[in-house]
């Protein structure tokens, strides 16, 4: 039998030092690459074709959660499991959103993230009966989240720059970083701060910060 | 040459076995114990005397920084690194006020944290590179 695929993205060197050796204690199991940032995660899903991926959610350059979604659109097969330190019912709603099939906090146990990559290797969802009941007790009041509602009228390239411009790249440097013309990262900035209806980049910033877009 | 005992708190068990495979990766230090939250600290620490502890700031209470200082109190002899993802100068004020000796960002750790140790066994301090290298000093001497 061919071993279970497994990629690993995290920006800290020492967490990523740590997930590798937890999976490859585990027979079957091989780590076939790693990922600093979100963007990393994504090129790296499509060259090596993992069954699953481990992903952080604070990740700079493109965070943990849309790297999610254009994995999932890119590569369907693989699996994605996220890891984060946020406890929160609105991160675990998140990330549900996303298309993870896995939730795991940084607290939980190392047996946790081996039982749901197990999951995952089977198709098959994890998550832990915390996050589980923090995602059953919230989920009414999602659907009047203003924020949540604002959040959703944004496209993924559009959620792509907000991190970028809220990170403090001009419009300029997302165009380069994402290979598109300056015109067309402008065009996004302005759609961006009409539908999030922000006036200017320190209230963008907040708005990132807020949501969880990036860490503060 | 006896090895340097270490003791290990981080509530997150991914970034604990990170470092305890770079210390392993060592023959010099050892890995005495590790610990998920502040009280489980307190606790291990003295019954563990550690010559250093490597020390998270964001953990399940007491935190990081009030583990420190009562620490500093108990057991004056163990070096205290922390070592926490906060950069903000504020943090580094609020560490240096515990009389911790190290502050390590953890996006620094897998390269500096031998640096690090190195420093705190010579009796000196340490600060990430990130932080202005005056102001550092001005807390940490």
């Amino acid at each position: 039998m061919s071993a279970l695929k497994v990629l690993i993205a995290d920006d800290h060197d020492v967490v990523r030092k740590g997930l590798k050796m937890l999976i490859e204690e585990h027979a079957g199991w091989q780590v076939c690459g790693e990922a600093r940032s979100g963007r990393e995660a994504v090129e790296k899903c499509s060259q090596l074709n993992p069954d699953v991926i481990v992903i952080d959610v604070s990740m700079p350059d493109l965070n943990g959660l849309e790297a999610t979604r254009q994995i999932r659109k890119a590569c369907p097969r693989t699996e994605v499991l996220v890891i984060t330190h946020h406890d929160s019912d609105e991160m675990a709603a998140e990330v549900m959103d996303s298309g993870a099939r896995g939730y795991v906090l940084k607290s939980d146990s190392d047996t946790d993230l081996v039982r749901a990559v197990e999951a995952l290797s089977h198709h098959k969802p994890f998550f832990t009966s915390r996050v589980t009941e923090m995602f059953l007790a919230n989920r009414g009041s999602r659907v009047t989240d203003p924020a949540g509602m604002m959040r959703k009228r944004l496209t993924m390239r559009e959620r792509e720059i907000l991190q970028l411009l809220a990170e403090g790249k001009t419009a300029k440097e997302v165009a380069t970083i994402l290979g598109i013309a300056i015109k067309t990262s402008d065009t996004h900035r302005t759609n961006i701060m009409r539908k999030l209806d922000v006036h200017s980049v320190a209230e963008l910033v907040r708005y990132a910060i807020r949501n969880k877009v990036l860490e503060p | 040459m006896s090895s340097t005992r270490v003791l290990l708190a981080d509530d997150h068990s991914f970034v604990r076995r990170g470092l305890r495979t770079i210390l392993e990766g060592t023959n010099h230090y050892e890995v005495c114990g590790e610990a998920a939250d502040g009280s489980q600290t307190l606790e291990l620490a003295a019954r563990l005397t550690p010559d250093i502890l490597i020390l998270d700031i964001s953990m399940p209470p007491p935190n990081g920084l009030e583990v420190a200082a009562q620490l500093r109190l108990s057991l004056p002899k163990t070096r205290i690194l922390l070592i926490t993802m906060h950069d903000s100068e504020e943090m580094l004020h609020a560490a240096a006020a515990t009389g911790a000796s190290g502050y390590l960002l953890k996006s620094d750790a897998e390269e500096l944290l031998m640096k690090a140790l190195h420093r705190l066994e010579e009796g000196q301090c340490f600060v990430s590179p990130a932080f202005d290298p005056d102001l550092a000093k001005q807390l940490f001497g």
